[in-house]
């Protein structure tokens, strides 16, 4: 963040370029609890309330540009603290949206385009989803006191649809086992669908609404598709 | 999650046994999303519930402090585990660790996936390898009579 050490052109600055943003961004009286309380503060020069003022600022491509954003994990603990109650995660998110998607960092987009091609992000085919399932249900069946356990898989009719973070059909398969232990315990009545089954939605990191959108979408799909009415999405 | 959980448990659907981990400190762990953020965005928070659930399943264990809305953030939420700047994404969580380590804590119980994986992903930078992280439903899971 170099930059904002530099010399800003004044015909850069635009008060008015995010005003119709809802984050409150304007009352900004430069206090710096918001900065006291960030546990990002001080990362890569980092500090919230800088932030704050350049949005304010209308610094477009600077916070764009920035790896600040990114840093930051949008968990409010400064909106928290904040005396004009400014939504600085929901402008860490917006920041966010207006980055090129292809530049936005790390697997986060990448992730999220796999979701809405095939329905997760692993790009995971339906088949080697239910044989990892039906695999670790097998698992559990074994198991003393889980005698008969089955993955019940696009069950109509259930009484709650559960989706599944990607990373429990990837590397971390064990921990599928917790809620269905639980609910062969409470003789719950479950389902889990074949399709569309991810529970992770990216679009809230990436700030991208049509893609969240999209994702929920689908997952009211199956509900509707299945006739469920409760929903355990856990992610 | 929090309400099939504690409900399950009040009307007797599954019995959970309180000594399992008589012998270890457990602390639980606030997410953003869950606590913090949902308090702001649906006008509550889900402080009270998972702290009941964890005395359903155990007869010790203390809280971090601060707590609740005050609490720290883990330093993986928002998608920073898969933004690929890891370095900063450890040096964040280095006030939650510092904050596990005062409690005492030999276990963790998170009801986040992000909290999980970065809390995980974290612990040997800050030579607390021995720190035990559980997902609230695991603690319930685990703590089944069946
Ligand atoms: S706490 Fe709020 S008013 Fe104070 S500096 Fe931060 S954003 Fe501005
Ligand atoms: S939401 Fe971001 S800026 Fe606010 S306290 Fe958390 S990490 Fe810091």
């Amino acid at each position: 963040m170099e930059e904002i050490q530099q010399t800003i052109e004044m015909d850069r600055l635009n008060h008015g370029r995010f005003e119709s943003w809802p984050f409150s961004q304007d009352f900004c009286v430069t206090c710096g609890l918001c900065s006291s309380s960030c546990p990002a503060s001080g990362i890569d020069g980092f500090d919230p309330r800088k932030l704050v003022r350049m949005v304010s600022l209308g610094l477009e491509d600077e916070v764009i540009e920035a790896r600040w954003p990114w840093i930051c994990t949008m968990c409010a603990k400064c909106e928290h603290v904040c005396p004009m109650e400014i939504n600085i995660p929901g402008m860490v998110r917006s920041i966010r949206g207006l980055r090129e998607r292809e530049k936005v960092p790390g697997i986060l987009h990448k992730g999220l385009d796999a979701a809405l091609k095939t329905g997760n992000n692993l790009s995971l085919p339906k088949e080697d989803f239910i044989f990892i399932l039906e695999d670790v249900g097998e698992e559990i069946a074994d198991e003393p006191g889980f005698e008969g356990f089955k993955v019940p898989i696009d069950k109509e009719g259930a009484n709650i649809l559960t989706t599944i973070h990607n990373k429990l059909v990837n590397t971390h398969t064990d921990d599928l086992k917790h809620w269905w232990k639980i609910f062969y315990a409470a003789k719950e009545d479950w389902t889990v669908p074949s399709d569309n089954w991810e529970g992770t939605n990216w679009g809230l990191f990436t700030g991208d609404d049509a893609a969240m959108k999209t994702m929920t979408g689908r997952i009211v799909d199956n509900m509707e598709k299945l006739k469920i009415r409760n929903l355990l999405w856990p992610e | 999650m929090f309400e099939l959980l504690i409900q399950y448990i009040r009307e007797g659907r599954i019995k959970l046994d309180k000594s399992k981990f008589d012998n270890v400190l457990a602390t639980y762990h606030d997410p953003c999303n869950y606590a913090r953020k949902a308090e702001k965005l649906f006008g509550h928070g889900y402080f009270d519930e998972p702290r009941w659930i964890l005395d359903q399943c155990m007869e010790n264990w203390v809280d971090l402090y601060p707590a609740k809305r005050e609490q720290f953030c883990c330093g993986g939420g928002g998608g920073t585990m898969t933004t690929g700047y890891n370095a900063e994404r450890i040096l964040y969580g280095k006030k939650k660790m510092d904050q596990i380590k005062a409690a005492g804590a030999k276990m963790l119980v998170v009801p986040c996936h992000s909290c999980h994986g970065q809390i995980n992903n974290i612990k040997k930078e800050y030579e607390m390898e021995d720190l035990e992280v559980k997902y609230l439903w695991e603690l319930v899971a685990d703590c089944l009579k069946v």
